[in-house]
């Protein structure tokens, strides 16, 4: 049987599925990035090691802000931007899907499927915090919830108090005057989850033809209290699907599927990346006032690529080894 | 006397190559870096728009390298263009840097200060000179234009990637020393190095009309070298602006004979946009109409923020992609435009394009 | 029978009204006029239009929405150029484009001004414009435009002699005389677009504050055009927005009347002419600094808290320079 590898390394979170012919998930890994990309795919990979059929794999796709480290150190077919991933795990996997909302860590989307199942139009928000997870994250911590709970206190509520602001910085000062004021815990928590999913509509619906079937999916799809909000003011039925955490590493498998037809040989590196010596180095190249910072990927100290520079100068540079 | 002047992308050849006709002393800035942005937010308004924020980062930088007088376009609205000479001396007045602001614009009063003000710079030149210099300048940017033609044409369909901004980048260089071995020789040389770059013509490609804010557009350090991502992903770029054609357009009031003009780009914004809103608003919308007219697979719109013509322009664009069936993505660009966000949402607008010729996609 | 015409209570009802209402009045059209900016207005308005366009037509677009099932059509003019050789703001100009391909609202009545050439003529073509779309005879046209100029000209004078606009054009309509009123107590110049400086729902009530806390508050309606453009030409170039000479002219002669003992830019963010004359107004308040000066940006997450803390510490400015007499500037 064969199988094909998806990886989604995002800023706050990688995600790793194996999926089957049929686009079954298999096997799904869900690490927390750190900061350090390059390890949480070593280690992810080395996860789905201990399970996967090694010599089944035909094929990779990364995707996510890190799909490009990702895919030189596994060795990826396909490595694709998110929007296109979310999007064909979505069209693939959940039949008359029109409309995908997409909430993850550190940026948001909205994206529109044409009823042939391609994208039809998409938006995205990376600039302002106020429409993505984090949001969530440092309001629940601030108040002392694990985010895991946020969602089901949220229900709880009987309507939630109105917290004003578009902006991240002042929605926390209103919140914190609402709870000085002496209002509930759940109405709080489903104020926020109101505040975050207007927040996102004025961001990225506009002028957006939002139809059923709705999805909803990322990583904050797990809240409940968003998917209810989402429901209140979209005044229509919201879906999550079950592997809604980790769409973007399915989306990645799924293209790498596509990618890979009969006797196409896959590019994979194999499952031992753990045991391989990759490090990530950093500089900063003084050609001229733009101070680019270059990114240098080497295995055994080998320079395996370099990017991050404008002009050219490094990520067109032939590479050599030794350093 | 020593004179500079603003940048916005490849201007300054054309500039430099009148000044240097006229023998008149230039120190060109630095070319707009990560420096010269953060002395343009340090010290420009906050609100203003990003041009003038990098205008004020280029003079700041031409001062530390000597130059004492400022060339500058001028205007009389409703585009905030028209008034950004007098708000950066007034910034440099305040930081006492001394710089003097030439403005030419057309004249609120008598002629006769116009003519005050380019007789400043040409000095005792006759002004069969001043006319010859002016058109030396204005061949160049012709010249200019061509080649970065040719280059959108060759990016997409290059065999070696990155071949073509190479010649490109080579071209250009021969064109910035041209004042001294003539414009026409330095040409043939430049689109030589083109026409060598070895390129698979069958190659399918997208075609991507780019439209918006004319330095946005000619900026490839605000525009994060757009023009380039484009054609690596395998797009075929074509532009509503060329540097020639705007100066011909609204230096030469549209005289020059031959070239492309605006006037059949504003008639087509009409049934969109009925009026003229300032800036480039109404070739924005026009150009997408006429984009979208030629089937090209899509229109990117790009504005500075804030930018008031062409937020106008970008609430009637989704009328355009309705009507004509071409998506459009608008990009706003500031000084906190991220790389990641931007690359994933240009590879993303190219897939859907493929997707939509039927192409790939799951 | 004649259409009913709804007015966006936004952008520029908040110079014009009196001359509308007085007009078409006159010619016996049935108005109706959105409700003064609220909460659902204001979420309308961020949520129908996009994030970087400014407040001000953000809260006209929810206005606009406000009117949708009410009215046959909205009257919401092309303001190309107030004055020769001036214009507006590129978002008005195009504004009925703006919000026709933005949202779905009955037919707009847009006839446009345009003076940059010529001064008069075009408004008795606006008049003959408006006339023809709803039904209106030309006599009763020219008749009700006469009565509608002469009406605006009181409100203007009543503005000019120290009045607010509601007040002023309850008193215009009424035919009252101008009865000069001067200022009682100190003077805090609010300097800003008049659809800033008078929305209260924008501005979290600014005047009413001010004047709570003791002063008398003075506008740039309230200097006479001619005046202010003495003063503006003080700008090392005419400045080319009818509504920044204004802004600009009036505080330039604010910063030099006795008895003005504080100034505040009210500004909107994302406007491209205030981020212009701001800045220039600021600049020179600096070099004069001899009162202090505060530049207040809205926008609509402007948290209440932060408005209202900056303003107290100008208000403590204030009353410090009062008391010692000191230079202070901000």
């Amino acid at each position: 049987m064969k199988t094909y590898l998806g990886i989604d390394v995002g800023s706050v979170s990688a995600n790793f599925v194996l999926v089957d012919e049929a686009g079954e998930v298999l096997e799904a890994v869900y690490l927390r990035t750190r900061g350090r990309p390059l390890e949480v795919v070593q280690e992810g990979v080395a996860a789905l090691a201990k399970t996967a059929d090694h010599g089944a794999v035909a094929g990779v796709g990364t995707t996510g802000s890190g799909r490009v480290l990702a895919g030189l150190v596994v060795g990826a077919d396909v490595v694709r931007n998110e929007i296109t991933a979310h999007a064909a795990a979505t069209a693939r996997l959940i039949p008359g899907a029109r409309t995908i909302l997409e909430i993850g860590g550190q940026d948001s989307k909205l994206i529109i499927i044409s009823p042939g199942g391609t994208v039809a139009d998409f938006a995205m928000n990376t600039v302002c915090a106020a429409g993505t997870g984090s949001f969530l994250d440092q309001q629940a911590a601030r108040l002392g919830i694990p985010i895991e709970e946020f969602g089901a206190i949220a229900l709880e509520a009987q309507t939630p108090v109105r917290i004003a602001g578009r902006c991240a910085v002042f929605a926390e000062t209103d919140m914190i005057h609402k709870q000085a004021m002496g209002y509930g815990l759940p109405e709080i928590l489903a104020g926020l989850c109101e505040a975050l999913v207007r927040n996102y509509l004025n961001n990225l619906g506009k002028g957006k033809d939002i139809r059923d079937k709705v999805v909803f999916q990322g990583g904050v799809a797990a809240n409940a209290g968003m998917r209810r909000a989402f429901e209140r003011v979209l005044k229509r039925a919201v879906h999550v699907p079950p592997h809604h955490g980790v769409m973007g590493a399915l989306g990645a498998a799924l293209l790498a599927r596509a990618q890979t037809g009969p006797g196409a040989r896959t590019g994979f590196k194999g499952f031992d990346l753990a045991n391989r010596d990759y490090r990530t180095g950093c500089f900063n190249c003084n050609g001229c006032a733009n101070q680019c910072e270059v990114v240098e990927i080497t295995q055994a100290s080998t320079v395996l690529a370099r990017w991050g520079d404008r002009c050219g100068r490094w990520s067109r540079a032939p590479l050599v080894s030794g350093a | 006397m020593r004179l500079t002047f603003p940048h916005m992308g490849n201007l300054w050849i054309s500039v430099k190559t009148m000044l240097d006709s006229l023998g008149a002393p230039v120190v060109c800035a630095p070319l707009t870096t990560r420096r010269t942005l953060s002395l343009g937010v340090r010290y420009a308004p906050e609100g203003a728009c990003l041009p003038l924020k990098l205008n004020v980062g280029n003079f700041l930088e031409a001062a530390e390298l000597g130059a004492d007088t400022v060339i500058m376009a001028g205007g009389c609205g409703p585009c905030r263009f028209g008034y950004y000479a007098q708000v950066e001396q007034a910034v440099l007045d305040d930081l006492g840097v001394s710089l003097r602001f030439l403005v030419l614009e057309p004249p609120e009063g008598s002629a006769r200060e116009l003519v005050g003000r380019i007789r400043a710079i040409t000095d005792a030149r006759s002004w069969w000179q001043v006319l010859g210099a002016v058109r030396r300048g204005f061949v160049v940017a012709r010249c200019l234009d061509v080649l970065e033609r040719r280059a959108q044409s060759l990016r997409p369909r290059e065999v070696r990637p990155g071949a073509a901004d190479q010649a490109l980048a080579a071209a250009e260089k021969i064109m910035a020393g041209a004042w001294s071995s003539g414009a026409a020789p330095a040409f043939r040389r430049a689109r030589a190095l083109l026409e060598a770059v070895a390129i698979e013509p069958e190659r399918p490609v997208l075609r991507v009309g780019v439209v918006g804010e004319i330095f946005t557009l000619l900026e490839p350090f605000v525009n994060l070298d757009l023009m380039q991502r484009l054609g690596r992903l395998g797009v075929e770029v074509s532009r509503s602006i060329y540097l020639g054609e705007w100066i011909n357009e609204h230096l030469f009031l549209g005289l020059y004979p031959g070239i492309h003009s605006a006037r059949g780009v504003r008639k087509a914004s009409l049934p969109y946009l009925g009026h003229f809103v300032g800036g480039h608003g109404q070739e924005t919308v026009g150009s997408a109409v006429l984009f979208g007219e030629k089937k090209l697979d899509g229109v990117i719109q790009l504005l500075p923020f804030t930018c008031m013509p062409e937020i106008v322009a970008q609430h009637v664009l989704p009328s355009v992609s309705r009507d004509l069936g071409i998506p459009v993505l608008t990009l706003v660009l500031d000084e906190q435009t991220g790389d990641a966000g931007l690359t994933t949402r240009l590879e993303a607008f190219v897939d859907m394009l493929w997707g939509n010729r039927g192409g790939i996609c799951a | 029978m004649k259409p009913v015409v709804g007015i966006p209570r936004a952008l520029l009802y908040w110079q014009y009204f009196p001359l509308w209402q007085s007009f078409l009045e006159g010619i016996g059209v049935e108005t109706y006029l959105s409700p003064p900016t609220g909460r659902q207005i204001l979420q309308d308005g961020l949520a129908a239009l996009g994030t970087d366009v400014c407040l001000p037509v953000k809260v006209a677009a929810g206005h606009l929405l406000a009117l949708r099932d009410r009215v046959d059509l909205i009257l919401l003019p092309r303001l190309v150029s107030a004055a020769r050789r001036e214009y507006a703001c590129p978002k008005l100009m195009g504004l009925p484009d703006l919000v026709r391909h933005s949202l779905s609202l009955p037919p707009l009545l847009s006839p446009v001004i345009d003076r940059y050439r010529h001064d008069n003529w075009p408004l008795i073509r606006v008049a003959l414009a408006v006339g023809r779309r709803v039904g209106a005879g030309l006599p009763a046209v020219l008749r009700s435009l006469a009565r509608a100029v002469e009406c605006y000209r009181r409100y203007l004078n009543l503005l000019q002699a120290g009045y607010f606009p509601q007040e002023a054009w309850e008193a215009a309509g009424a035919g009252q005389a101008p009865d000069p009123r001067a200022p009682a107590g100190d003077v805090v110049a609010l300097i800003g677009h008049p659809y800033t400086v008078y929305d209260r729902e924008i501005n979290l009530n600014l005047l009413g504050r001010l004047e709570r806390a003791g002063l008398s508050v003075r506008t740039a309606e309230q200097v006479p055009e001619a005046t202010a453009r003495r003063a503006a030409a003080a700008l090392p170039k005419h400045l080319f927005w009818t509504a920044g000479q204004q802004a600009v002219g009036a505080a330039f002669h604010y910063l030099e009347q006795e008895g003005v003992v504080g100034m505040i830019s009210v500004m909107s963010f994302g406007c491209g002419p205030d981020s212009m004359t701001g800045d220039l107004i600021a600049r020179r308040a600096r070099r004069g600094g001899i009162i202090p000066h505060l530049s207040l940006t809205l926008d609509e997450h402007a948290a209440e808290a932060g408005v209202l803390t900056r303003l107290e510490a100008f208000l403590d400015m204030v009353a410090a320079q009062r008391e010692r007499g000191v230079v202070v500037c901000g």
